[in-house]
Parts: C-alpha cells; structure tokens; sequence
C-alpha cells in the first residue's frame, strides 16, 4: 500500500481525524500511523468531556471512536458526532454483542487489537460514502 | 314357621306346630331351671364393646360344649379369671397368642401368661375406675408374654357376677394390634419426617388438587416468597399468584401433567402480594397419593443464580475487553519499539517491556483493579536492581494508591528510566545513586508529584534523538493523567518529574491515606 500517493490522488486536502482513545499509548502509536497513512490528525481526547469539546468545535472530517473511555461509553460523543454528521469508526476491546449502543447506528466496528490497514481502509470508507452523500 | 291354608292337612300341620312349640316351651323351661339351679354358666352376646359375657356358673357337660363351641370360634383371644385372677377359660386364639394350652393354663394366675403394662401414666388407674363404677373397660395396654415378647394390646374387660350380682371374676377380650401399632408408628414417623422436609424446605412447595387446580398446601418457604399467608394461598389457583400467566395456561400446565407426569418452567415471573417480582424456576409433579392424585410444584428462587450468572458474564466481558486492551498497547509498543533502535535487540527490548505491562497487570490483579501502591509499583518495576533497593535505589514517599491507568502509565515510565539509567546513568556505575520520591499536595488543586532523580553517576549529555522511551516518560504519562511532566538531562545526572491532579492518578476510594 502506497497511502501517501493514494491520498494525493483522491483527497485536494489531508482528511482530519478525531483521535478517541483512553490508552495514552495507543493513541500516540495511532496518531504516527495515521500520519504516515496520509491524514492529519485533528486531535486526541482520551477522556469523553475533552471529545466533547473538540467535536464541539468541528475541527475534525472523521473519527476514531474508543467505545469504552476509562469505564465510561463513548455513546454520547457518537452521538455529537452523528448530530454534526461526522464519519466515525467504532473500536473497542467489547465484542460486538457487547457494544450495543444504539448512539454507535450502523458505524464499522472494529476489534482491538486491530490492524491499522483494516482501520483507515474503514476510515476511508466511511469518508468516501460520506462525500458520496454529500453531493446527492 | 308355615301358617296351613290347607283345611285337610290343617289339622296335621297343627298338631306338629303344637308339639314343637310344646318343645320350645321345655326347652325354655330348662333354660330357665338352669339357669336358677346355675347350670348355664355363661351367655355371650354381642354388644358394641365386643362380645360379652354374663355369668360363669356352673359347668356340666352341656353347657360347656355349648359355650366352648361359641367362643372357640371368636377369632379374638378370650381369658376369663375367677378368684385370685386364676385363669377359668381361654379360648383356641387365646392359646395361640400366649403360646399356653388350656390345661397349661386352666388355674394358673393371670400374671403367669402375661406381664401387664400400661402405654401412658394414669391408664392404669382410668381401667380400674371404669371397671368399677360401668363393670366394663375397653383401651390398649401391652401385654409381656412369657417370651419376652411386648405385644400391643386392645382389649375389653367385662367384670362376671354371681347370680347374685357380686363380682365373681373378668373375662378379656383380647386382640393383638402390635403389627398395626408397628405400621401406624412407620407412618407417623415418615409422615413427620416428610413434614418436616416440607415446613423446613428452602424451596417453595404448593400441594394442588388436579381436579380443581387449586392451591391445598404451601409450605412456610413459600408463604414467605410471596407474602401471602397459608389461608390466602389455600383454594388459589396458580395464575391467581402470577405464576402462570391465566386460566388457559393453569389448564394446560395440568393437562401436561397428565400427559407426561412432570412440567418444568425454567424461568418464571413470579407475582409477590404487593406487586413485586421475583424469578422462579418450577418443577411440577403428578403422584398419585393412595387413590387420588396430586400435583406437587416445587418453586425455586433463582434470583441469586441468575445474579451471579450475571456477575460472572459481566466478569468475562470485562476480562475479555481488559485483554483486548492489553493487547491493543502491547501492539502499539511492538510497533514503536520496531520502528526505533536497533534491529539486533528488538527481541530484547520488546520482551522487556513487555515484562514491564505483565508486572503492573500481576499488581493490578492483587488489588482487584483498586489501582497500585507507588512504592509496590517502583519495586515491582525495579525488580532488577532489587539488591541496590535501600541502597543506591532510595524510594521515599507516603502510601499512595495510584489508579488503575495511571498505575500503568507511570509503570511503563519508571521502566524506561531504569533502563536508561542501566545503560547510560546512575545505575551503569558502580557508585551512582537513583532517589524516587512522591507526594500529595494538599489544598486546592492537590497535585500527586513524583520525581526520580539520578546523582553519581557518568557525566550525561542530552540524547541526540528522543526515542519511543522518551515519549513514554513524557506525553503518555501526561495523557494518561493530564498531567505535566518534566524531563532534564544534566551533566550531574538525569532527572524526571511528574505533577498530575490528585483526581486523574490517584485512587482516592482505595487510598490508605
């Protein structure tokens, strides 16, 4: 995969992505891949009143949703975030029967740990489809 | 006797009539004589205490065949005593139960075929009252034959007069009950064996009537679980108590029983009185008692069952999402330990730190997940320089208990910086000196603050290049607790400190403080 060119060549401008994520670490591994992979990273909230505040603002194009944030669900940032129209993918460590929110809608779910190609092609997808929507 | 319609044969047929009622006439007359010149000892009639006897007189050849004839065949066993309880007569039975022949036995005192005894204090003294004042008694005693054998007795004591109506001896009416006594005790004994099983269950019972599908016992565990009393619950039917839903079902449950005997509801709402719910599991049985049926249900309360179900599933989901995101950081450090360094000691370096996240999760789980005292957290991370611990390895600081993430952040911290301190600092000499300190600040803002500070060892210069371990130390532990940290590389040694709100790293619930 040649994401840097790809990126180029689909997208005039980088796509921005809301980190949310409680796991320090994974966050700042996710915010260097992402980077490589050709986007721009919007900002990273490791705690749900912080992802409030910066899908408040609407600085991000898509995001990246934890669905568990130190013991407390994310549903209400999923929320914001449909509200806004924003793209998100959904990653927990809870099995898909576990994370029964309504608030998560149809968004991809992905499995921690997960692949990071598998995460921006869903990532990409969601945009596409949203951009694809956009122009109806 | 035949009336004759007959005028021809009449007067035959009446002079036969005539001469047997002449017969019956002698007869009587006899009876009569004897009975004044005491040849008939004894006439037996029935009454409502058993066969009774009335004077004992006598004893010529013919009335002794008559009476032996009648009361040989009483099936009961019959003793009759004269003076000083000497025995007069015994029928056949009567020899049977005591093992004694009549002749055996004719004159022997009564006490010689058996012992008496009375099953209850006071019976004696009862028997002997109603002899005296009615002259008869009837009750069970137990007889002690020679044998030794203790047989349980009823029998009906009639007192014999003279003809002039003094008491002349007692005849006893004998039957053997100990076979029944021995079944009604088993029965008893079971019954309240059985009771008591029902009244201390700890399982709902209902007794209910097949044909009427009404409630006919509940024991008390069941009183209980619903909050009605017996009487309420007496004459119910079981969709009455919201156990099944209504009529129809009530009448299926029963026709179910009688298909197959046995009806079991995993899972049922039950209605308390007031309006409460509980979960039941009930089985229901079909027996036939002697001739009759009933249905025994048993309801079970599985509230406890299903929370624990409960709790051991919420349990496994949390485990199962703890080691998902446990293995979702250990990817993120193979992926940043991968990408810096060298090739060579990847292995190494990956299964140290991976060493470093199994010694917070052991921590972690000792605490059951209430967060992990600083010092605990240090030694366990320290656990290669355990020897230099109290020595060149100085932890000073109170009981603090760190949150569950903040426990691993500053874990993964402290790991990097005893590495570094290994290779390049105070811990690569044979002199130099590691100090690990922590504290809250009280008042507002109250801060956790810790430092590590590293003295006597090589001289240090600032790294060219900030490496994963440097991001470890500085912006995961300030995102972990949205804290601030502090990094200096000075010639005298490198120093690291952290401040951080009490709220975000500290577990205040589990502190010892």
């Amino acid at each position: 995969m040649k994401p840097l060119e790809q990126d180029a060549s689909e997208f005039h401008r980088k796509a921005r992505v809301l980190i949310v994520e409680d796991e320090a670490l994974i966050a700042y591994t996710l915010e260097e891949l992402l980077v490589e992979f050709g986007f721009e990273i919007a900002g990273v909230a490791g705690r749900l009143e912080v992802a409030l505040d910066m899908i408040a603002m609407a600085v991000c194009d898509v995001a990246i949703l934890d669905a568990n944030l130190a013991g407390v669900s994310s549903a209400p940032a999923a929320a914001a975030l449909t509200k806004l129209g924003t793209p998100f993918v959904v990653v927990s460590g809870y099995s898909a029967a576990q994370q029964q929110d309504l608030a998560f809608g149809d968004a991809p779910r992905l499995q921690k740990p997960c692949d990071i190609e598998r995460l921006v092609e869903s990532l990409r997808a969601v945009l596409t489809h949203h951009r694809a929507s956009l122009l109806q | 006797m035949t009336e004759s319609m007959c005028p021809d044969s009449g007067m035959e047929a009446l002079v036969i009539e005539n001469s047997r009622l002449n017969m019956r006439l002698l007869e009587a007359e006899e009876t009569l004589r004897a009975i004044r010149s005491d040849e008939v000892d004894a006439l037996v009639v029935q009454s409502a205490f058993g066969p009774k006897l009335y004077t004992l007189q006598g004893l010529d050849a013919e009335t002794l065949r008559f009476r032996g004839d009648m009361l040989a065949q009483v099936s009961d066993a019959l003793i009759a005593v004269g003076s000083e309880d000497r025995i007069i007569y015994l029928n056949a039975a009567a020899e049977k139960l005591y093992g004694f022949t009549q002749s055996e036995a004719l004159g022997r005192p009564l006490d010689q075929i058996y012992g008496l005894q009375w099953p209850r204090p006071g019976d004696e003294e009862k028997a002997m009252t109603s002899l005296q004042e009615l002259g008869e008694w009837r009750g069970e005693s137990l007889h002690i034959r020679r044998d030794h054998v203790t047989l349980n007795i009823e029998s009906s004591i009639t007192i014999l007069r003279d003809e002039k109506g003094i008491p002349s001896g007692r005849l006893e009416v004998i039957r053997d009950i100990t076979e029944r006594k021995r079944h009604e005790h088993k029965v008893l004994i079971s019954e309240v064996r059985y009771r008591r099983l029902f009244e201390t269950a700890h399982d709902g019972i209902l007794i209910i009537d097949p044909a009427t599908r009404q409630i006919i016992d509940a024991n008390p565990f069941m009183t209980q679980m619903l909050g009605y009393s017996h009487d309420q619950l007496v004459g119910k039917e079981l969709f009455e108590i919201g156990l099944l839903r209504d009529e129809e079902a009530s009448q299926q449950m029963v026709s179910e029983l009688k298909r197959s005997g046995q009806v079991r509801y995993e899972n049922l709402p039950l209605e308390r009185k007031g309006g409460g719910r509980q979960d039941v599991e009930v089985v229901a049985n079909l027996y036939e008692e002697n001739d009759r049926s009933v249905i025994q249900c048993n309801i079970r309360d599985i509230s406890e069952r299903r929370r624990s179900e409960e709790h051991v599933e919420m349990l496994m989901a949390e485990v199962n999402h703890r080691a998902k995101n446990l293995l979702a950081v250990v990817q993120a450090v193979a992926y940043q330990t991968a990408k810096q360094g060298d090739p060579a000691t990847l292995v190494t370096r990956l299964s140290e730190r991976i060493n470093g996240l199994s010694v917070g999760q052991d921590l972690l789980v000792k605490n059951q997940w209430y967060g992990v005292d600083v010092a605990d957290l240090v030694t366990a991370q320290l656990a290669h320089f355990k020897d230099l611990i109290g020595t060149r390895v100085v932890l000073a600081g109170p009981a603090v208990r760190l949150t569950a993430e903040a426990a691993q952040a500053i874990g993964m911290a402290l790991h990097e910086l005893a590495t570094n301190a290994a290779k390049y600092g105070a811990l690569s000499s044979q002199i130099g000196l590691v100090t690990i300190g922590w504290h809250l600040t009280s008042g507002d803002g109250a801060r956790f603050e810790m430092q590590w500070t590293e003295t006597g060892g090589p001289l240090v210069t600032v790294p060219t290049r900030k490496g994963f371990g440097h991001s470890v130390i500085g912006r995961l532990v300030d995102a972990a607790v949205q804290g601030k940290t502090e990094i200096k590389f000075e010639p005298k040694g490198v120093s690291w400190r952290l401040q951080a709100p009490v709220g975000n790293a500290v577990n205040l619930v589990g502190s010892k403080e």
